[in-house]
């Protein structure tokens, strides 16, 4: 049988396909990755963008959860200052209610609590990065402003407007309360409830009854705060979640789009004994033919 | 007739006869790296005896004729093979390109469109935030660069294939010219008995080489060839050869003519075909879904837009200039509408400080709003699109270069030259020559014997 006489073009082929092979190993090595270019796994590549996508996404959630969560905390420490005010007024009232006390004594208590109700409109229209917390959802707009004609002596400017922000796959939180729900709820107006006391003391009528009325603002401030509560707590439980989420989706990352380094340097070794190899043998058998021999 | 001048004539015969041989040992060693050289051996016949009754004596010998070894099947399977290999080594080659626009990178399109949502959900935490929403715009911008330069990349790319269209069809015409006239060559001198077999070797060469560049099927008559694409599209008949034309079509592309008629869809391998099945057909069909991605994305968040407010309480206006309504060259032409970030409509409700709509944009993120798809899942479908005609053009690219190799390789062992032979052969010619010119010389001294005699 006759052989082909010339076997350097198989031999050059197949030092082609070796050194694409070490090629191929080196890039892989070189950028960690197994899947380099598309076609290097058309699924895995595709796999990975989706992946990315929501390993982006979860980063962001915990992004916009820790900007979340510092206005939170102010509206929940607000309150509390809130709660601490109204406790303050309730003494002033208590004391106020006491008998013994002449006019001039009750006016005198009465400047102490306008003092705490201007406190109180202050703590109301509390701001955080440039926005009213208390206002709804106008937080452009001074929520509570100092009214003379209003019977409690201010008046709202906000809205009744809520926010919700997306921190995870089905799942918003919101992220205020309006100031109307927080200090304007029914059975329960600070502002109402603090004019009514002001008023009682300068008129020396109905202390008692404004008293009642600050304990029941002061208990729903303490209902309100709750949800303040509620909400860091949840935010808490998502960002522990995302976290996981975050370290399984980079662990998936590395799955499906690492190189494995150990067999790639195995086969980087195969490749490079397998071309030198053929280098050797190439370089051994170069052209001898039956020419050399004939005199 | 049976003398010493008859014997002298034999003796001769041998002579010449091995020195032709010897000749063609010769011209075989020569083009022992010509390329689609055939290795040539003489065909030594007996010459036809004499009969001098009642003996029959021989003649001695004639070079008859010097033939080329070659199998005209394989070589024909080769042609086909060079086709295939052809075709697939420049799809490969085109896609290749193409898949770097969609190999993941910071500016890609997947990236562009995650930092995007990924903007608007951060706007979504304080949408009043004049700096959070120009980091929406900037990353919207971001989102149309990417779409803006892969869909150009793609152009320039088919518009390359293109000039590479207009390259190919004067290399085939040069090829088809050559082809004709070997076949004249060919044919004056196997018309007159003569052996053309350089002549065959060079055309079969031009036959491979034009294998690569189109699909040719060969078609052998008499002491000739006609050469036809495989949809029958004549390219060679005899010395003839018919020249393609190209035309340049609607879309500024050339496609190719023979004859007064476009044949452009019907060249389906070599070269050409690759080409064209990447300019026209892969590459369009990626340049369509990028289309169907940016307008269905450009046109979700503009509805999404109008039926928010912006910061002063204005009804939302198009975030992205509106895509053409038909799709087509919407990747290349996406833009943002607005440059003031306070026109984003974040606000539900008219207040600035409402994140109402700015969620609902948020949400397209993990909306079915692409062809029952989200966004980023369909870009990963792009991608795989891309990666797997890719994969698959490689794979049969290697594969064909596999068996192109091995019928190589056995065209080499049936008409490669071999030293080893051609040696062996050099001793044998040489040996035979000696041996005649020995005869030669016994025939004279046995002259010499009878001239002697003669004279003495």
């Amino acid at each position: 049988m006759r052989v082909n006489p010339n076997p350097l073009p198989d031999v050059i082929a197949a030092l082609a396909q070796t050194q694409q092979q070490i090629n191929t190993d080196l890039q892989q090595i070189a950028s960690g990755q197994s899947v380099n270019v598309p076609s290097d796994n058309p699924s895995s590549a595709a796999e990975l963008i989706q992946n990315a996508g929501q390993a982006s996404e979860a980063d962001q959630f915990l992004r916009s959860a820790g900007s979340i969560q510092g206005e939170i905390q102010n509206a929940d420490s607000t309150l509390n200052s809130v709660t601490t005010s109204l406790q303050r007024a309730i003494s002033l009232g208590v004391e106020g209610a006491n008998g013994t006390l002449n006019s001039a004594d009750r006016q005198a208590v009465a400047t102490e609590v306008r003092g705490i109700q201007s406190q109180l409109v202050s703590l109301a229209n509390l701001t955080y990065q440039g926005n009213y917390v208390f206002a709804g959802t106008a937080t452009q707009t001074t929520p509570y402003v100092v009214d003379p004609n209003s019977s409690s002596g201010v008046s709202y400017k906000g809205n009744s407007g809520i926010n919700s922000v997306t921190l995870g796959n089905h799942f918003a939180l919101q992220t205020n309360l309006p100031g109307s729900q927080v200090f304007s709820a029914a059975g329960g107006d600070v502002f109402q409830s603090i004019q009514d006391l002001i008023n009682s003391l300068e008129s020396g009528t109905g202390i008692d009854t404004a008293v009642t009325e600050l304990g029941k603002a002061s208990n729903s401030i303490d209902a309100q705060r709750v949800f303040y509560g509620n909400a860091l707590n949840q935010l808490s439980a998502q960002q522990t979640y995302l976290g996981t989420e975050t370290a399984q989706l980079a662990q998936r990352q590395n799955t499906i789009g690492a190189a494995d380094l150990s067999s790639v340097i195995s086969n980087l070794t195969t490749a490079e004994t397998a071309h030198q190899a053929t280098l050797q043998a190439v370089g051994q058998t170069a052209r001898i033919d039956l020419f050399d021999f004939i005199k | 007739m049976s003398g010493l001048n008859a014997s002298l004539a034999t003796a001769l015969s041998g002579l010449i006869t091995e020195q032709g041989a010897l000749q063609t040992t010769t011209n075989n060693v020569s083009n022992v790296n010509t390329p689609g050289y055939s290795r040539q051996e003489p065909v030594l016949v007996a010459s036809d005896p004499v009969v001098v009754n009642p003996l029959t004596f021989g003649t001695g010998v004639t070079l008859q004729n010097v033939e080329s070894i070659r199998d005209p099947i394989l070589e024909s399977r080769i042609q086909q093979e060079t086709q295939t290999q052809g075709q697939y080594s420049s799809l490969a080659q085109a896609l290749q390109q193409t898949q770097i626009d969609f190999t993941s990178n910071t500016g890609d399109i997947g990236s562009a469109i995650s930092s995007f949502f990924d903007s608007v959900n951060q706007l979504s935490t304080n949408p009043a935030d004049l700096s959070l929403r120009q980091g929406t715009l900037t990353a919207a911008g971001n989102v149309a660069t990417s779409f803006n330069t892969a869909a150009n990349n793609l152009t320039q790319q088919r518009t390359n294939l293109d000039l590479s269209v207009v390259q190919t069809v004067g290399q085939i015409n040069q090829f088809s010219q050559q082809i004709a006239r070997l076949n004249g060559l060919v044919g004056n001198l196997q018309n007159v008995g003569e052996n053309a077999g350089t002549f065959i070797d060079q055309r079969t060469q031009l036959i491979d080489q034009l294998s690569a560049l189109t699909d040719v099927s060969v078609i052998p008559s008499d002491n000739t060839l006609t050469l036809t694409t495989a949809n029958g599209v004549p390219l060679v008949t005899g010395q003839q050869s018919f020249q393609l034309q190209i035309q340049t079509n609607f879309a500024g592309l050339h496609d190719v003519y023979s004859q007064g008629s476009n044949i452009t869809g019907t060249i389906t391998s070599g070269q050409l075909g690759g080409t064209i099945q990447a300019r026209d057909r892969q590459i369009p069909a990626f340049q369509t879904q990028l289309d169907t991605l940016a307008a269905g994305l450009a046109n979700a968040v503009n509805a999404v837009q109008a039926g928010g407010f912006d910061l002063n309480g204005v009804a939302g206006t198009n975030l992205f200039t509106p895509p053409p309504v038909s799709g087509v060259g919407a990747a290349a032409s996406l833009s943002v509408a607005l440059t003031n970030p306070a026109l984003i409509a974040a606000s539900s409700d008219g207040t600035p400080g409402s994140n109402g709509n700015a969620e609902v944009l948020y949400a397209l993120r993990n909306q079915a709003v692409i062809s029952s798809q989200t966004p980023t899942a369909y870009y990963s479908g792009i991608v795989f699109n891309v990666g797997n005609e890719t994969a698959n053009a490689n794979a049969e690219q290697n594969a064909s270069a596999l068996v192109l190799q091995q019928l190589n390789d056995q065209r080499a062992s049936i008409s490669g030259v071999s030293l080893d032979q051609e040696a062996a052969n050099l001793v044998r010619y040489q040996q035979a020559y000696s041996a005649s010119a020995q005869v030669i010389s016994a025939i004279n001294s046995m002259m010499q014997t009878v001239i002697n005699m003669k004279t003495s």
